[in-house]
């Protein structure tokens, strides 16, 4: 009997360390940890040809994306059209990565944590080139048109990954915020994404 | 003295704790001195309290530093904030004093700015100080220090300064982090035309940084190894959304930038003012001026304050702000209008009455009462200002859009106006504003309303005209009346009274009401004369009558119609005045001639009057317009003077007539046209010119040289009579070439140049020549008619089928050339030299093709070809229409037979002939059926010595012209040919239409052989070739 004791002791603290292990493992990650059963429910049902959706929306948000940075470098002035790898470089470090070959819930998840970096990021340009670009009404348009498709495509996203996978909850991470930052660092900040966007954004519509 | 100073000293000493802890530092032995110390300092502040006490009352500088100096930067203005305290003040004491400070930069020795500032010092009070920097504060360190003095005037002098405080080091680039490159200031807000330092900072001088400002390298001096300051000099406004400066680092490829913003100058505000409406609220405005460019960056503010109440409104709006005057408690203001943004602060000041600036609101309530045809009451409300102002208040009165009263009210509360002098039946506009009477500031705005005074009758007869045609013996009248202006009408006229009355009937009077709008009405009348009276009618009354009499006279008598010449401003009639009485003229025309309504028009003139312009806007150039003038006798009958017609504008002829060439000779023609144009005419036609192109270079009498748009040179002759419908152009070049064209002119020009008619002048000897040629012609066609008329007889006189040699004519030539000895030659005086024996075959049909030909065998009469060496001496024709009694003396002399195929092939003009032949013969050949017998008639052509045997050639040199034929002779089938000939195909035939009575000398003439040989069938003269016959032509 004590032996059992032992035995079922050392297993529940086996468990528990597992237990510990994987708490502290999700803690610091950013995947979901949204039980199998845990309840997911969304507003409105989702499209029945999701997935056809999302690679249309990446399809369009890959078509305008060149077109985005290029209105935009040429909007910041000299010298960002001349020196794109200094200034425009994707070196966003705390980008969030995506991995082409995952399965489809991890690059749904990759997905969303992206386009949920981008969104913020990219009201933010937005409000900078209002103020700093006044009348470059062209490149406001393609921001806003941008972020219009980025909105859809992080519901749809969402909806499939609480349909199909039951996830209800991802981790995020946001850009910096450029508000405190002086002019020249925001169009340089808002270059550096637009770049990053265009590379990323190619590689994940290429994946779905 | 002495004390007081030792007592500074011992202050400055206690002040300062490193100089005490040095103090005791050196001492080493700390009780017994502190015990020293301690009585020493109460000693001594015993005595400084003495000698405080004594400042004040010897007035003698007191040394108060500056205690815990802070300084905070701030970068964005580049600006250093330093605050302060004074210890030691008393409480509730006020000093006055002095404080020096240095400024260095990079160093302490260094020192850029000194500055002394004063100021009244109270007890425990906060000291602020800030100064701006040029250069951006991140670029390098500074360092602060400072010194106090009294500047009380109780202080006597000499005054003395404190001492310095510790350099207080400003160092920002510590918190700049370790970025390879940075570039200062940041977002840096500038007016354009100002100075601005840039800098850049680095972290390692060994790096080679190269600075762009909109793309072009800028150089800048080094501060520092690891500083480099640029110093931009009045920068320019450039664009809204600023200026990017940046720096490059190479290696590395860092790029660090700044914006710069250069915004347009801020303006002071222009125009301000302030008024009230009310006396309650004051309304402030002004011109804020020009865009700083920079409106997101730079949002400027504005800010009223008065002075004498010591209120401030921020203002909302840019251009205008409200103010609560209080007219009770305060009558003068004092407005400061202060403008500003981050670079610049801009004030206008305003002094001012309230009352002196009183712009009156809008009077109300207008209103027209009492409205007559001439008067009317105008009243309005205004709102009231104050109590007891009076305003002033202006009334116009416009009448068809101007102003024709003016005048000036004061009111207090309502206004009223009499408006007099009005027209009846007349819209008029009235407009008031009022102002402050006794302080004249602004005008209200207008208020204004429109009234309509009242109908009265008309005051003027209608004027009226008639025109009078004549159908079916009756007269009918067209009474015509003009509307009443506005001013004669006076009211709106309802109807026209048209009443006839018969002046040469009994008195009776026929009344015809006409309603309005029309202005004319047909009458039939009879041939009495008439009397018309024509009333215009409103509401209110009945105009005067205008009367006109329809005479029985029509009175149309002939007059000459004159040429009136007209300008754009019209035409200018006149005519002579008349000896009798009249009342008046009247010119009368159709303003559309073209049209067949022709809108008569016209115009009513006084007795006096002997001449007028008519001008219309519906006058058009190109148009002839037809002026009559009447003249009004004092019975009212009108009766024409003068008749006039012009143009207002003559055009020059669109088009050209068209011209007939006759008469055309060798050095004329002439030229014919039906006058031109058709009607209607656009001007008066003045004549042709006739340009005529030629080869000439030099124009003939009457023309001269002409370049036509083309560039081409022509000779132009001028017709100045335009009834001349003839031209006769003369002196032309026999056979030579003229193109001619014919246009009209008018006063305006001739006609638009069109196509140039071609005219080619006769040949002088081609009339001869037509003389002569015409009769042989008619000759020649007269005889040929007899001819064949008279074919047949013909046929038989001249060229029968069977020729009777005994007829010929021939024969009468020769003997008409004494030559007895040829006569007809005989056929028994022929003598044949051989007998061509044709052998005949049975039973050889089938085989005929495969074996040689048959031979003919000849029986050589005369020597054979080896006693001639030439041709045979004769030429054999075979015909049947001889008879057999001549074959018996005279046989056939056939040819060599070898010669067969090429005589055919020489005969036929087609090879398809020549197989036909040649299959003909063969067939022929074969198909000739045994025992049956013809007869092949042999026609001897001789020679001129054929009929002399003992003459005949033995070797001729020369073939002998056959030229006549010899006795014909019959050979007998047994002798001749083959027993049998098929007559031939017709394709192959060769169709002659009367023998070849010549064709012996053409033979001879080409040396060519043929066989012509006569079927059975051609007895009716039909000629077939024989392919097994030849004959020969040598």
């Amino acid at each position: 009997m004590k032996q059992c004791r032992r035995i079922w002791t050392i297993l529940r603290e086996f468990l528990s360390l597992l237990l510990v292990l994987h708490c502290t493992h999700g803690a610091g990650s950013p995947l979901p940890i949204t039980p199998v059963n845990a309840t997911c429910a969304t507003r409105h049902p989702c499209h029945s040809n999701l997935m056809n959706q999302i690679r249309n929306q990446l399809a369009q948000l890959n078509g305008s994306a060149n077109a985005l940075f290029i209105l935009y470098y040429t909007a910041q002035g000299e010298p960002f059209p001349n020196n794109l790898d200094k200034l425009c470089g994707p070196n966003v470090t705390d980008f969030p990565p995506f991995h082409a070959n995952g399965t489809e819930k991890s690059r749904l998840v990759e997905l969303y944590r992206i386009i949920a970096y981008l969104g913020p990021s990219l009201g933010n340009i937005t409000r900078d080139q209002k103020v700093l670009n006044p009348n470059a009404l062209s490149l406001h348009s393609k921001l806003n048109a941008t972020a219009d498709i980025m909105r859809g495509l992080l519901s749809n996203v969402l909806c499939r990954l609480c349909n199909k996978y039951h996830v209800a909850h991802v981790d995020v991470a946001y850009g910096p915020d450029t508000s405190g930052k002086d002019v020249f660092q925001k169009k340089k900040l808002g270059c550096q994404l637009l770049g990053k966007y265009k590379q990323v954004i190619a590689v994940v519509a290429q994946a779905f | 003295m002495f004390v007081l100073r030792g007592v500074q000293r011992h202050l400055r000493f206690a002040q300062r704790p490193d100089l005490n802890e040095k103090f005791y530092k050196m001492s080493g032995k700390p009780e017994p001195m502190a015990v020293f110390s301690v009585f020493q300092t109460t000693f001594l502040l015993a005595l400084l309290s003495l000698r405080m006490y004594q400042s004040q009352v010897f007035s003698e500088p007191l040394p108060l530093a500056p205690k815990s100096l802070e300084i905070s930067i701030d970068s964005t203005h580049q600006r250093l904030h330093l605050q302060w305290r004074v210890h030691n003040l008393a409480y509730h004491r006020e000093l006055k004093m002095v404080f020096q400070i240095e400024i260095s930069r990079i160093k302490t020795s260094n020192v850029i700015w000194v500055e002394n500032y004063s100021t009244t010092v109270k007890w425990n009070q906060v000291l602020r100080w800030s100064w701006e920097s040029q250069l951006p504060l991140e670029c390098t360190q500074h360092f602060v220090r400072m010194r106090s003095g009294a500047a009380d005037a109780q202080i006597p002098e000499p005054r003395f300064w404190g001492d310095w405080t510790s350099w207080e080091e400003v160092a920002v680039q510590s918190s700049l982090g370790h970025h390879p490159l940075s570039v200062f200031p940041k977002d840096k807000l500038v007016e354009e035309g100002s100075n601005v330092t840039v800098c850049y900072v680095s972290r390692s001088h060994h790096n080679n940084i190269s600075c762009y400002l909109e793309g072009i390298q800028i150089h800048g001096e080094q501060l520092d190894p690891n500083v480099c300051v640029f110093h931009l000099n009045n920068v320019p406004f450039i664009r809204d959304t600023g200026t990017n400066m940046y720096c490059k680092m190479d290696p590395g490829g860092v790029i660090k930038g700044i914006v710069l913003f250069v915004s347009k100058v801020f303006e002071e505000p222009k125009d301000f003012s302030c008024e009230t409406r009310d006396l309650k609220t004051l309304s402030c405005t002004w011109d804020p001026g020009k865009d700083t460019g920079l409106l997101t960056q730079l949002s400027p503010s504005y800010t009223l304050f008065e002075s004498f109440s010591g209120k401030k409104v921020i203002c909302t709006h840019k251009s205008w702000c409200d103010w609560q005057a209080a007219p009770d408690s305060q009558e003068m203001y004092n407005f400061t209008l202060t403008a500003g943004n981050d670079l610049r602060k801009r004030s206008v000041h305003l002094l001012f009455n309230l009352t002196h600036r009183v712009h009156p609101m809008a009077p109300f309530n207008v209103l027209f009462k009492n409205v007559s045809p001439t008067n009317a009451a105008m009243t309005w409300r205004v709102h009231s200002i104050g109590n007891y102002s009076t305003l002033l208040c202006q009334v116009e009165l416009y009448g068809e859009g101007k102003v024709i009263q003016k005048q000036n009210v004061s009111v207090v509360a309502n206004g009223e106006l009499l408006v007099r002098n009005l027209e009846p039946y007349t819209e008029y506009v009235a407009q008031v504003r009022c102002a402050h009477a006794s302080h004249f500031w602004r005008w209200s705005e207008w208020t204004r309303d429109n009234f309509t005074t009242a109908e009265a009758a008309p005051s003027e007869a209608p004027d009226v005209w008639r025109e009078v045609k004549s159908v079916q013996g009756h007269r009918v009248v067209t009474l015509f009346w003009k509307p009443l202006s506005k001013l004669q009408a006076k009211g709106k006229i309802l109807f026209y009274n048209v009443v006839l009355e018969n002046l040469d009937g009994p008195s009776t009077m026929k009344l015809l009401s006409i309603p309005a709008p029309a202005n004319c009405t047909e009458l039939a009348l009879d041939h009495h004369s008439y009397q018309i009276h024509v009333t215009a009618n409103n509401s209110v009354g009945t105009s005067p009558a205008a009367v006109i009499t329809l005479s029985r006279d029509p009175g149309n008598k002939d007059v000459e119609e004159a040429r009136v010449k007209g300008t754009k401003d019209g035409f200018s009639l006149s005519w002579k005045p008349q000896p009798r009485d009249v009342t008046g003229y009247i010119v009368e025309w159709c303003e559309h001639p073209r049209d067949p309504r022709c809108d008569l028009q016209w115009k009513s003139l006084g007795p006096n009057t002997t001449s007028t312009v008519v001008s219309s806007d519906a006058f058009r150039p190109g148009v002839r317009y037809n002026f009559r003038i009447y003249g009004i006798s004092t019975e009212r009958i009108p009766y024409l003077l003068e008749k006039k017609t012009g143009y207002s504008q003559e055009l020059a002829p669109s088009d050209s007539p068209q011209v007939h060439i006759g008469n055309l000779t060798a050095s004329s023609f002439t030229l014919s046209w039906k006058g031109w144009p058709a009607e209607p005419q656009p001007g008066f036609l003045r004549g042709y010119s006739l340009y005529l192109k030629s080869k000439a270079v030099q124009c003939l009498p009457g023309s001269e040289k002409a370049v036509l748009p083309d560039g081409s040179v022509c000779c132009k002759y001028k017709i100045d009579n335009p009834k001349q419908k003839t031209f006769v152009v003369q002196n032309l070049q026999p056979a030579s070439f003229y193109e001619f064209f014919l246009t009209p002119y008018t006063s305006a020009g001739e006609g638009p140049l069109g196509t140039f008619t071609k005219v080619t002048t006769q040949d002088e000897y081609s009339r001869i020549l037509i003389r002569i040629l015409v009769p042989m012609i008619l000759c020649i066609l007269l005889l040929t008619i007899l001819c064949y008329l008279k074919s047949q007889w013909m046929k038989e006189k001249c060229y029968p089928d069977i020729p009777d040699p005994y007829k010929s004519s021939v024969l009468s030539l020769i003997k008409s050339k004494e030559n007895p000895r040829l006569t007809i030659m005989n056929v028994k005086d022929c003598v044949p030299d051989a007998i061509e024996v044709i052998n005949k075959r049975e039973g050889a049909r089938k085989s005929l093709i495969e074996t040689e030909p048959t031979k003919p065998t000849y029986l050589h009469l005369l020597p054979t070809e080896k006693s001639y060496p030439g041709p045979g001496p004769c030429i054999c024709f075979e015909n049947f229409t001889y008879n057999q009694a001549a074959s018996e003396s005279c046989g056939p002399v056939p040819g060599p037979p070898k010669e067969q195929p090429s005589q055919l092939g020489l005969l036929t003009s087609s090879e398809n002939v020549l197989k036909a032949l040649g299959k003909t013969y063969v067939n022929s050949l074969g198909e000739i059926p045994a025992g049956e017998t013809n007869l092949n008639y042999v026609s001897q052509l001789a020679s001129p010595l054929c009929g002399d045997k003992s003459s005949l050639p033995t070797n001729p040199p020369e073939p002998a012209l056959c030229s006549e034929y010899k006795m014909q002779m019959a050979i007998p089938m047994g002798l001749a040919s083959p027993p049998s000939i098929t007559p031939l195909d017709e394709g192959a035939a060769a169709h002659s239409p009367c023998p070849p009575r010549s064709s012996g000398s053409r033979c001879a003439a080409h040396g060519e052989q043929f066989a012509q040989v006569q079927s059975e069938r051609g007895r009716a003269g039909r000629w077939t070739l024989h392919p097994g016959w030849n004959f020969q032509c040598q």
